[in-house]
């Protein structure tokens, strides 16, 4: 370990005055190092995992962040026994993927939010941090253990939920003998080709120009913005007789044998969808590709799914299959059958196997504890500037506008925001929405309930993200607040 | 600033400010003082007087209004410096679901002292203070003075060049409060520097080498306790096993000679001496049970694993 082995400098011996604020500008200092504590990294480890460990502690001793464990633990295994499925295995995993696991995570998020608010503002309000900050130990240092202090909670936590999940979910599985279709898997999603969001808005725009379809009093940047960002919801018709195709290129080539699975998700008036009924003809594009269709006529569902036996799409045996071309043809009779209407970026898309579901299973965790540790980031950096009830207040509705955002910028349309009051809150939704962005684009939880891979993309980017970048931009705020802070008793 | 320097302040103010910034109390006013290396000296003061408030801008606790400080060459903020420090403040504030070795073990990894070293510390900071039987129970279920006595091993745990202790008797017991003076006499030989403040005058008078008086934020005096209370128009004599009648003899004597009236009185124990002698009876041995834990006077550091 290295002993004493930061270099004496010179003194400006001038402490800074409160209007000054933190540590002079190029003021250095000729303090030798002490015989009675060590500079080391080992020294700088050693600070953070007894900061880390201590408020582990203090995390756990919080009632209210007792009382949501207690409520945790009723979730996962209570409620899986309380609310009855549909008696499907697709019932039965609704209910424990979605229901379980969108509950635990949200109260696991209060349980971080508010254990995170308490962690300094208690400290500061009882006056326990005046004889740690004394010590040789850096604002940093303590804001990073006790992050790392809640984000070690949060894993047992997510460990504890997810293996309780899994172990239920095991059991259901042996219990009900499901066959190997009905039980859950990891697929790539693969979505169909499509020109960008941008083109495709150009395109509507010149197509309601035409028509004189465009709406008055907004100017073409404006109507363009607003289709590219509702162009990933737009829905598409398609009426009886009329065909569409789409193509996809996996970015994994399927092996010869595998299944490749099509999904088609779809809204049809459903008093008449009984009417309703298509073609799909699955192609293999590469040389020797094959032709395979299938009839459906069972509309009724929101979603349609079907698997075709790679080995029927080529003529080559053993040979990837790297391009593949989707046709539906909507069958149903012109006068009696409805129109289907489905989000061509969406709804439509190639399904081929990616790995196993327990892999699956631990990158939602992966990125739900991301979540979780950005979550817990905000809250340190909240106590550490405000007191324990109003950071925890801020941090809430910090959390509920994160979660609301994305529906204030979906479902507001830009008529809406000529009131002023209605356009600062679309403006707030829509600043918050891009702040957080980047730390939930995707859902994980919906794509376990799908049987979808989570992209190992989505995975790195929750990882810079949410493990390493928030978390230091938030470090950066507690550690320059806390510098700043008289943290003194009577300074309040 | 001397080598021989550990203290110094000069022009120190604070004022302490409303929400809305607007001066409410001048805490501590154009305060100038010195401690060097090796010294006790007590900071006294009536309530308010702006002791702690000096305290904590010492350590950095809070932040001065203007003026500067100077702690072992270097501000009080600064990493290093914070590392030859050691800070009892006046109420503990330790984790109260910690136990003393615990709560040792916690501030040694903060000072990044390697955990072998700080058990061997903690184990004899215990012994010195007399918790080893009660290191294993929560420091919330101590009495205010156990909980004292854990505060004063924390800050002593780095082996402290300057030792900075806010009321350190407040709330022990006579024998723990003359173990407290002991302590501190005992680290001031060893080269430790102390900045003590107390109510208690006679504690002050007993452990200080200098004191500096404070009021209403001003420093009212600053000096050797012996030449502040010396009165030098007087002379004290002290003689053992004379009877009544020879006093009175002695007595004329001395008036006749000098012309001079001389007061003649009968020295008394202080409350302090007579109750220890009381209690001591029973169970000397604990009385002078008190040592410093050896690693204190150790001259050199260990080498760390």
């Amino acid at each position: 370990m290295r002993e004493n082995a930061r270099k004496p400098a010179p003194c400006m011996a001038r402490h800074q005055t409160a209007e000054q604020g933190g540590c002079p500008p190029g003021g250095t200092h000729s303090a030798s190092y002490p015989p009675g504590a060590s500079f080391g990294g080992g020294a700088y480890m050693r600070r953070i995992t007894a900061v880390s460990a201590l408020a582990f502690r203090a995390a756990l001793r919080t009632r209210t962040v007792l009382a949501l464990l207690v409520l945790l633990a009723l979730v996962v295994l209570a409620l899986p026994h309380v609310i009855r499925g549909d008696g499907t295995p697709e019932g039965a995993l609704q209910i424990r993927l979605v229901y379980t696991l969108t509950l635990s995570f949200g109260i696991l998020c209060l349980v971080t939010l508010w254990a995170a608010c308490s962690l300094f503002s208690a400290e500061i309000d009882s006056a326990r941090i005046e004889l740690t900050v004394v010590k040789p130990v850096t604002p940093a240092q303590l804001w990073y253990g006790k992050w790392l202090a809640l984000v070690a909670l949060d894993a047992l936590m997510i460990l504890l939920v997810y293996g309780g999940v899994y172990a239920q979910l095991r059991w259901t599985i042996h219990r009900g003998n499901w066959s190997e279709a009905q039980r859950p898997a990891s697929r790539f999603v693969t979505h169909p080709q499509l020109p960008s969001v941008q083109e495709e808005a150009r395109q509507v725009y010149q197509q309601w120009a035409a028509e004189k379809k465009l709406p008055p009093k907004l100017s073409k940047a404006d109507v363009l913005r607003e289709l590219a960002n509702k162009a990933p919801d737009r829905y598409s018709i398609i009426s009886p007789g009329e065909r569409v195709s789409w193509r996809f290129a996996p970015r994994r080539a399927v092996r010869a044998g595998d299944p490749v699975q099509v999904r088609m998700r779809l809204d049809t008036e459903f008093s008449t969808s009984e009417a309703v009924s298509g073609r799909y003809l699955l192609s293999c594009t590469d040389e020797g590709g094959h032709t395979v269709e299938t009839a459906w006529r069972d509309f009724t569902q929101k979603a349609i799914e079907f698997t075709v036996d790679s080995r029927q799409l080529t003529a080559a045996t053993n040979a990837p299959l790297r391009n593949f071309e989707l046709v539906f043809e909507h069958t149903g009779d012109e006068k009696v059958s409805s129109a289907i209407m489905t989000r061509f970026r969406k709804d439509v898309c190639l399904l081929t196997p990616g790995g196993s579901f327990e892999a699956n299973l631990a990158r939602s965790a992966l990125i739900e504890l991301g979540v979780l540790a950005a979550l817990a980031a905000l809250g340190l950096t909240l106590s550490a500037c405000l007191s324990l009830p109003v950071a925890a207040f801020t941090g809430t509705l910090l959390l509920l506008l994160f979660v609301v955002s994305d529906s204030i910028n979906t479902v507001t349309i830009a008529e809406e925001r000529k009131n002023i009051g209605n356009r600062i809150g679309y403006w707030v939704s829509e600043y918050v929405n891009r702040a957080v962005a980047f730390t939930s684009q995707t859902d994980p939880i919906g794509a376990l309930a799908d049987g979808e891979r989570i992209g190992d993309a989505d995975l790195f980017r929750t990882m810079v993200g949410n493990y390493l970048v928030l978390p230091a931009l938030f470090c950066f705020g507690g550690a320059w607040i806390l510098r700043r802070r008289e943290l003194a008793e009577n300074s309040k | 600033m001397t080598t021989d320097t550990v203290i110094e302040i000069r022009a120190l103010r604070k004022v302490f400010r409303d929400f809305w910034r607007r001066p409410t109390v001048v805490a501590v006013d154009n305060l100038n003082l010195t401690v060097h290396r090796g010294e006790v000296f007590g900071l006294l003061g009536p309530n308010g007087s702006g002791k702690s408030t000096t305290i904590k801008m010492l350590l950095g606790l809070l932040y001065p209004t203007s003026g500067e400080i100077n702690l072992l060459g270097a501000a009080p903020t600064d990493t290093a410096v914070k590392a030859r420090i050691g800070y009892l403040p006046e109420l503990s504030h330790l984790h109260p679901f910690l136990t003393p070795r615990e709560t040792l073990g916690y501030y040694a990894s903060l000072f990044g002292i390697p955990s072998r070293e700080a058990k061997r510390r903690t184990e004899q900071l215990l012994r010195m203070v007399d918790l080893e039987a009660a290191a294993d129970r929560p420091v919330g279920m101590f009495s205010k003075g156990m909980a004292r006595r854990v505060g004063l091993a924390q800050a002593l745990i780095n082996r402290p060049e300057l030792l900075i202790l806010d009321e350190p008797t407040s709330g022990l017991d006579p024998i723990g409060t003359r173990e407290v003076k002991d302590l501190i006499r005992l680290l001031a030989k060893g080269g430790v520097s102390i900045l003590t403040t107390s109510h208690l005058l006679a504690d002050t008078e007993d452990i200080c080498d200098r004191v500096a008086i404070l009021d209403r934020g001003v420093l009212q005096s600053e000096g050797k306790i012996a030449d502040l209370l010396r009165q030098p128009d007087a002379v004290r004599f002290q003689i053992a096993g004379l009877d009544e009648a020879a006093a009175a003899e002695l007595r004329r004597k001395l008036e006749s000679e000098t012309g001079r009236l001389v007061k003649q009185d009968y020295p008394a124990l202080s409350l302090e001496s007579y109750f220890l002698q009381v209690v001591s009876k029973g169970r000397r041995a604990d009385v002078e049970r008190f040592e410093l834990a050896p690693f204190l006077l150790e001259r050199e550091e260990p080498p760390h694993a």
